[in-house]
């Protein structure tokens, strides 16, 4: 790993709130530090929903990384 | 909520057969809501398109998987199912149940959600179906704190981990796949609550090749007991079963007169590899030639067993058809073994390897199956640092082309181009 936690945290934080779309695969983080193991992403990734500035977005088989505030929440747009 | 006219549905209680509409109707008599399901589904029918909206954001804290977001796109119509979670919940090894333990399971599900389950899901968990959002997290309490019970795998993690009887009741088993099941299921608690990969992931364990849990049709990585030396053969009880004073499969096929056991038609020629033959009243196996394919040991279990060296064949990849189709697992290693001694050791080394493979290279929504296939398999068995065997392939190749790498080439591919161009003008 390149980064710092807290500095790839920064950058995974920036690519949800600034990527075009707005719920992204975790696989699409990796550019976020490409020097870190795709586990090391998957870990900060998860660590930041457990601090509630990402969200999880499942269909059933697969899920999506989102920030709280553009991920599509089926029980909010009625 | 009322009842709603379901003509196409009720056409489907009709047959001989148990039906979920008659299933469904019965629990909606305590679960109202469960009249809405019917509805929704006749509706389905009648437009011939599903009513459920696909996916969410509904989950317990700390979690990333075991609940399935599920809603109606016609709410108004069938407010009873307007949320309609799924929940999945770890099974026990071998799904061995109390009574106890499944009436708590029920009344707990009576409590928080519809009442409705499906035992079991394709992985192989118990699936919960139908529950409102604010009742996942008191469900959840109530599963872990009062049952000591936990959620299993879903979206892109590693699912609930499934195996077959194995040493609790069957004689084939070739490891203690229960075991095995229980601790790499605690192994990768964090994997089955928390998405990892860039798909799901499963692995499965069955203790021979006639493989109860189907871990070759369903698994990524299937592990499947085998044996490495002879088969065990009792001469004189397989004098016993040529002289009909046994029953051949252990009786499972006695409902019907199939005459007399004829051991060349049912054994001998059946053998997919012509491995086994009859000299005199002695019946011998060419073990070299043999695919451990469980047959033979099937139909006389009590004249031949598996061998005494046991341990697991490792196989990668199969998967239902989302993408390409339908696939079965492709063997990798043919022989590991597979103990708690050394708490699986070989076994998790060979399925981190593949993870850091596949995290990296896996497309999104790509099962490690289809990675394989994209990449071809020459480049995956480098990856894994395995030696090609013949039984990693399906048939001989009809390609007649030798494709070298640069390092299998003495002198590698390196050339003097302008010596050659001095002899052979472009
Ligand atoms: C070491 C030298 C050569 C190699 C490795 C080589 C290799 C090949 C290969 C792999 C094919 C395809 C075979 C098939 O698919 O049926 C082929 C076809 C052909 N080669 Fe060569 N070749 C060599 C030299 C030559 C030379 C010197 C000539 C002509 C002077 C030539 C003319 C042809 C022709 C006309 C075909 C087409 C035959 C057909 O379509 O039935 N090749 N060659
Ligand atoms: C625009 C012009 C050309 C096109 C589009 C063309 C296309 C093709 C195609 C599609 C094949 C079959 C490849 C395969 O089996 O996978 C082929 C084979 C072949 N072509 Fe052409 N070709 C062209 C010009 C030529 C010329 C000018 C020559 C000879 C001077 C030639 C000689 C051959 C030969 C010998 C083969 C057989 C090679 C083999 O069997 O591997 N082609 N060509
Ligand atoms: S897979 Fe083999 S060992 Fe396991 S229960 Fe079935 S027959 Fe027995
Ligand atoms: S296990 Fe299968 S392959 Fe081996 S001898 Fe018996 S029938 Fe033949």
């Amino acid at each position: 790993m390149a980064l710092s936690v807290d500095e790839l945290k920064a950058k995974i934080v920036e690519k949800a709130e600034k990527s075009p779309k707005p719920q992204l695969y975790i696989k699409d983080f990796y550019a976020c530090d490409p020097d870190a193991k795709p586990r090391q992403i998957k870990n900060v990734a998860n660590e930041l929903v457990r601090e509630g500035k990402l969200m999880f977005w499942s269909s059933g088989s697969t899920t999506m990384y989102a920030a709280p505030h553009r991920i599509q929440n089926e029980e909010k747009k009625k | 909520m009322a009842k709603h006219e379901t003509p196409l549905l009720d056409q489907l209680e009709g047959g001989p057969w148990p039906s979920f509409v008659s299933d469904l109707k019965a629990q909606a008599e305590t679960k109202p809501e469960v009249w809405d399901i019917l509805g929704q589904l006749e509706l389905s029918y009648k437009d011939r398109i599903t009513h459920w909206k696909h996916g969410g954001i509904v989950g317990v804290f700390g979690y990333g998987g075991g609940i399935v977001g599920r809603y109606s796109d016609v709410p108004e119509q069938f407010p009873g199912v307007e949320h309609f979670h799924t929940i999945r919940v770890a099974q026990p090894a071998s799904k061995y149940y109390s009574t106890e333990n499944l009436r708590k399971l029920c009344d707990l599900w009576e409590k928080h959600g519809s009442g409705v389950t499906n035992m079991h899901g394709s992985t192989g968990d118990i699936i919960l179906l139908g529950t409102r959002t604010e009742n996942l997290e008191p469900f959840f309490w109530d599963l872990t704190h009062e049952m000591g019970q936990d959620l299993g795998g879903s979206g892109s993690n590693l699912r609930s981990p499934a195996c077959c009887l194995g040493l609790s009741r069957c004689e084939w088993s070739c490891y203690d796949t229960q075991d095995a099941c229980y601790h790499l299921t605690l192994h990768y608690q964090d994997e089955i609550h928390r998405p990892a990969f860039p798909y799901k992931f499963k692995f499965k364990f069955s203790g021979c090749a006639n493989d109860c849990v189907a871990a070759i049709a369903r698994a990524d990585v299937s592990v499947i007991g085998t044996w490495k030396d002879k088969i065990r053969i009792d001469q004189a009880a397989v004098k016993e079963y040529i002289a009909g004073n046994y029953p051949s499969n252990g009786g499972s096929h006695a409902g019907r007169d199939w005459g007399p056991f004829d051991i060349k038609k049912e054994v001998l020629d059946l053998c997919p590899t012509e491995c086994m033959w009859m000299e005199g009243d002695e019946l011998k196996i060419d073990d070299a030639e043999c695919t451990r394919c469980m047959h033979c040991i099937n139909v006389m279990p009590r004249a031949l067993r598996p061998g005494a060296e046991q341990g697991a064949t490792i196989l990668v990849g199969a998967k239902a058809p989302i993408l390409e189709g339908a696939q079965m697992s492709t063997l990798m290693v043919p022989f590991m073994k597979v103990s708690k001694d050394n708490e699986y050791e070989e076994l998790i080394d060979f399925i981190e390897k593949i993870w850091d493979w596949w995290m990296e290279v896996g497309k999104n929504r790509e099962r490690v199956g289809e990675s394989m296939q994209r990449v071809g398999l020459p480049t995956f068995i480098k990856v894994m640092d395995l030696e090609p065997i013949p039984q990693m392939i399906k048939e001989p190749r009809c390609n007649p082309y030798v494709f070298w790498a640069e390092e299998e080439v003495e002198g590698g591919f390196e050339r003097d181009i302008d010596e050659f161009r001095a002899r052979h003008a472009a």
